[in-house]
């Protein structure tokens, strides 16, 4: 983000649903929050607080919980995992004890806001909610016409190139610096004039292959350079043409078959877009539980001024 | 560049007398059609959040987006970069270490089965709090690995099992033979000795429901190569499928991988030999961890031996001691082939040449203008050329020493993971540092300068020789091996400067030689050949300001038919060709230019690209 302050506008019945601010990272508070003099005052305040609190807790009714059979041999089970062997009575009564203040520790740390600001529960609960989410998307079955219509909105991905089976004659610019056009004029007349002329001895030495059987586009491309792929899926069957320039000189070209590029019907290549449309159906129902979330917030970013032209 | 006629010890030939030998041009262009006629690119040496490393050092793209940005899609990097390839790739293979392969994201994600360790559940805590404590758990983990101390629940064979599972059918989901071929792949992890380097990637021939009825072996089994192959063999016995071996940074061993005793230093055997050269069937030569052809302190008169060499030590960065170098290195280990060859009959190290990148991003991103580094912290960034990339007790390599290669050309007949995984085991492959130059290499007694001014010469190549990976044997009397050998540039990179064969042989006394020619060059016009066979530079156009170069230099395809003047037959021998191009900007010159950043004085700007092509061997009748 480019600018000093930007603002993600809520629509207008959302600000009623409005949370804290400081769920958001580098949002307003976080900024207010790293000041030292605040850090000192905010300290105080919560141990005063948390003082108050706990002296109001024990006189209230006390709060209940059941430390279960099932907990136990829990408790029991991973003990045995890593000593080897079970606990003894003394033993589980330490595990146990030593759960039922983990139980109250974390009740009443959680009272208090002890998670909040703490980067490793953060990240470990924003971790869980992107499960979620992730489940959801796992578990949706695609219908035909989801299939259809993601097959039908990115058409590239599945089309099947067309096929030529082409020969080539090849003229090197180096070797013909002075009279490349002339050449190629005088290479055309002769392959024209006799339509089964010995092209195979004409031209110029080189590695690429003077026959081209039943090459796909993407493989002519691989071979002679783009620019020279998507010029001759063009050109007309059955007579020379030239010159076609490609990365290495130009060359006179005659297209013997060729098969025209499609898009294939879903069936064809169903595994493929059942592939493809799993996998952006996932981001997307991620993304968009995400965006319906950011929904319920308005969320202010000041930028500080030293940070303002490069972010 | 080609001419009309060449002047060779037989007389001057022309192009309009060569005619006669060839047949008359097929009517049907599918006739005679049985050999490759294209290289199929890839590499089969690429890391993604499902290494433990990897997801360690920030990876978050997994072998799902690997595929999909290989095919030639546009995937997000692990740290928020949109990034695409120039061109798709051929084929891939996704080769996550098999130690813990996919737990550490687990443990991340927080696998409650593996939450109930108390270590695990710390580590998962460290892991999401992201930087300093990540690495952190990181580190504690290599240390523990080290020590053999992970904790047990890391290492259940069940849950490797269901990812084992998991990894193999995301290949298979991605495997589209015709136009993206995915082979199935692990890398066998062994670093013993405290770093010494005895990676060994598995490559399978097989689908998934073949390649699921084994899991990988990892070194919690062993760190021994030659269990490795054990392992290879029971594969292959229990399944009926198929597996080779490819072992990558000699130059980081420390005199380890192409030693020439056992694992245990025990002096080699035949049945070692055998093993060793039944399995090890190619070599990855080159990489982003440097290239590991020839150390130039063993070649002095290798001009181009000086290249992207990583030799201040191994894994750990403990440094060398003298002697080490000598079974690090490709070549070296092709000239102690021969000597052992000699002793025992066989030869253990008769691999071919294969490039990777062996990135630790998912991402298979080679090419200089267009390098994803390493690890997340060297995808591109102002300060990655300056960060360190290894720093062990303070003994450091630095960002910029990491290299934007490599890939590997194979020729195959037809995109299928069989085809090509058959082309990898008979070597017909070669190795690039990143561009897609086409190389040509064959061997024979009877090629002729015309071959090389042949239109087809691939049909010559097939009908009098052997392609690379080959083997020659019992040389016609009064004959030398003769070698069609011919490069066509990347499309998309710098024109070549030379083409050379390097030649390694047996003297009198049984010891192993080596000379390189130069054979063909650009600009062949104003550059000649000095009576001691040298050849002068081809220039350098490369624009440090704005990363440019100019194709003025160098000539764009190169051929020729090279005779060997110096051939015994009664001495073993190999040849592999090397083909270089001109200077282009290295990548850290584009990273100046696109951040408007300095960088240091110690850094290269320029760099010449190069092909390996694997070897032919000569091998004399009764040896």
């Amino acid at each position: 983000m480019s600018s000093k302050s930007n603002a993600m506008n809520s629509p207008p019945n959302a600000s009623q649903n409005s949370g804290p601010v400081s769920n958001i990272p580098g949002a307003r508070i976080m900024a207010v929050l790293s000041e030292p003099l605040l850090h000192f005052l905010l300290i105080g305040a919560l141990l005063f607080c948390a003082y108050t609190y706990l002296q109001s807790d024990t006189r209230s009714t006390p709060q209940s919980f059941v430390v279960t059979a099932g907990k136990i041999e829990h408790l029991a089970s991973l003990f045995s995992r890593t000593w080897q062997r079970p606990p003894t009575r003394l033993e589980l009564e330490g595990l146990i004890g030593d759960y039922v203040r983990e139980e109250i520790a974390y009740r009443e740390g959680m009272k208090m806001g002890l998670d909040q600001d703490d980067t490793i529960i953060r990240r470990r609960i924003r971790q869980k909610l992107d499960f979620i989410a992730d489940d959801l998307g796992s578990q949706i079955e695609p219908t035909e016409e989801q299939l259809t219509t993601f097959l039908n909105e990115s058409p590239d991905s599945y089309r099947i190139d067309p096929r030529i089976t082409f020969r080539q004659v090849f003229l090197d610019p180096e070797r013909h610096a002075l009279d490349l056009e002339e050449s190629m004029a005088k290479l055309l007349d002769t392959l024209k004039s006799d339509p089964i002329a010995d092209a195979l001895h004409l031209g110029d030495q080189t590695l690429l292959e003077h026959q081209n059987a039943d090459r796909s586009k993407r493989e002519v491309a691989s071979n002679f350079g783009q620019q020279f792929a998507e010029e001759i899926v063009k050109l007309p069957l059955q007579q020379w043409h030239g010159p076609i320039r490609s990365a290495y000189g130009v060359h006179a070209v005659y297209i013997t078959e060729r098969t025209d590029g499609r898009l294939p019907p879903l069936n064809e290549v169903r595994d493929l877009v059942r592939r493809d449309w799993e996998q952006k159906h996932r981001t997307d129902l991620v993304e968009s539980f995400y965006q319906g979330l950011m929904k319920k917030y308005e969320v202010a970013i000041e930028w500080p001024d030293t940070a303002a032209e490069e972010p | 560049m080609a001419q009309d006629s060449v002047t060779t010890d037989a007389g001057t030939i022309n192009a309009e007398k060569t005619k006669k030998h060839f047949q008359k041009d097929a009517y049907s262009p599918y006739a005679g059609r049985n050999f490759p006629d294209r290289p199929l690119w890839g590499e089969m040496h690429l890391h993604t959040s499902w290494s433990p490393d990897a997801v360690g050092g920030g990876t978050r793209v997994g072998p799902e987006e690997a595929y999909r940005f290989g095919r030639g899609e546009e995937v997000i990097s692990s740290t928020g970069q949109p990034v695409r390839l120039s061109r798709p790739l051929d084929w891939l293979a996704v080769a996550d270490h098999s130690d813990v392969m996919g737990v550490m994201a687990e443990v991340i994600a927080g696998n409650p089965g593996l939450m109930q360790d108390p270590v695990l559940r710390r580590w998962n805590g460290m892991m999401n709090a992201g930087q300093d404590q990540a690495m952190a758990a990181v580190m504690e983990g290599i240390a523990a690995q080290s020590k053999g101390q992970l904790p047990k629940a890391i290492t259940d064979p069940k849950l490797f099992k269901d990812i084992w599972q998991r990894y193999i059918s995301i290949a298979d989901k991605y495997h589209d033979p015709g136009r993206f071929s995915t082979l199935i792949a692990y890398e066998w992890t062994s670093n013993y000795g405290g770093g010494n380097n005895l990676h060994r990637n598995v490559i399978y021939r097989d689908s998934a429901d073949v390649a699921k009825q084994m899991l990988p072996l990892t070194t919690f089994q062993t760190e021994n190569p030659e269990e490795l192959w054990k392992w290879m063999e029971r594969y292959e016995e229990k399944t009926g499928g198929n597996v080779l071996a490819i072992p990558h940074n000699g130059n980081l061993s420390n005199g380890t991988m192409f030693a020439v005793e056992t694992f245990d230093g025990k002096p080699l055997t035949k049945e070692w030999a055998e093993a060793r050269s039944k399995w090890e069937r190619l070599y990855e030569v080159t990489q982003g961890k440097g290239t590991s052809e020839q150390h130039p302190a063993l070649s002095p008169g290798d001009e181009f031996a000086k290249f992207e060499i990583w030799d201040k030590g191994n894994l750990n960065v403990v440094p060398k001691k003298p002697g080490m170098l000598n079974f690090e290195y490709a070549r070296e280990a092709f000239k102690n082939g021969l000597e052992i060859q000699r002793k025992l009959g066989v030869n253990p190290f008769k691999f071919g040449l294969v490039g990777a990148t062996d990135a630790h991003t998912g991402l298979t991103a080679a090419e200089e203008n267009n390098f994803f580094g390493k690890f997340p912290s060297s995808e591109p960034d102002p300060e990655r050329w300056n960060e360190d990339a290894f720093n062990f007790e303070g003994r450091i390599v630095k960002g910029w020493e990491l290299g934007a290669s490599g890939y590997t050309g194979v020729w195959a007949t037809e995109n299928s993971r069989e085809a090509i995984w058959d082309a990898l085991h008979r070597k017909e492959t070669y190795a690039t540092t990143g561009p897609r130059m086409t190389v040509r290499f064959f061997g024979g007694f009877d090629f002729t300068a015309e071959d090389a001014q042949s239109r087809q010469p691939a049909v010559a190549g097939y009908t009098k020789g052997v392609p690379m990976g080959g083997d020659l044997q019992s040389a016609p009397s009064g004959k030398a091996p003769t070698f069609l050998v011919g490069a066509l540039k990347d499309s998309l990179s710098g024109n070549l400067d030379r083409i050379q064969i390097i030649k390694g042989w047996l003297d009198k006394q049984g010891k192993a030689q080596e000379r390189i020619y130069n054979v063909s060059w650009g600009d062949a016009d104003k550059r000649k050949l000095d009576a001691k066979g040298n050849l002068p530079p081809v220039g350098n156009t490369v624009n440090v300001s704005k990363a440019t170069w100019t194709n003025t230099i160098g000539d764009p395809e190169l051929i020729t038919v090279w005779s060997d003047p110096d051939f015994d037959a009664k001495t073993s021998a190999f040849y592999y060709a090397r083909v270089l191009e001109i200077p282009t900007p290295r990548w850290n010159v584009y990273d100046a230019v696109h951040y408007g950043i300095k960088i240091g004085p110690e850094v290269p700007v320029s760099i010449q690209e190069r092909a390996y092509t694997s070897p032919i061997w000569y091998t004399p009748q009764g040896n």
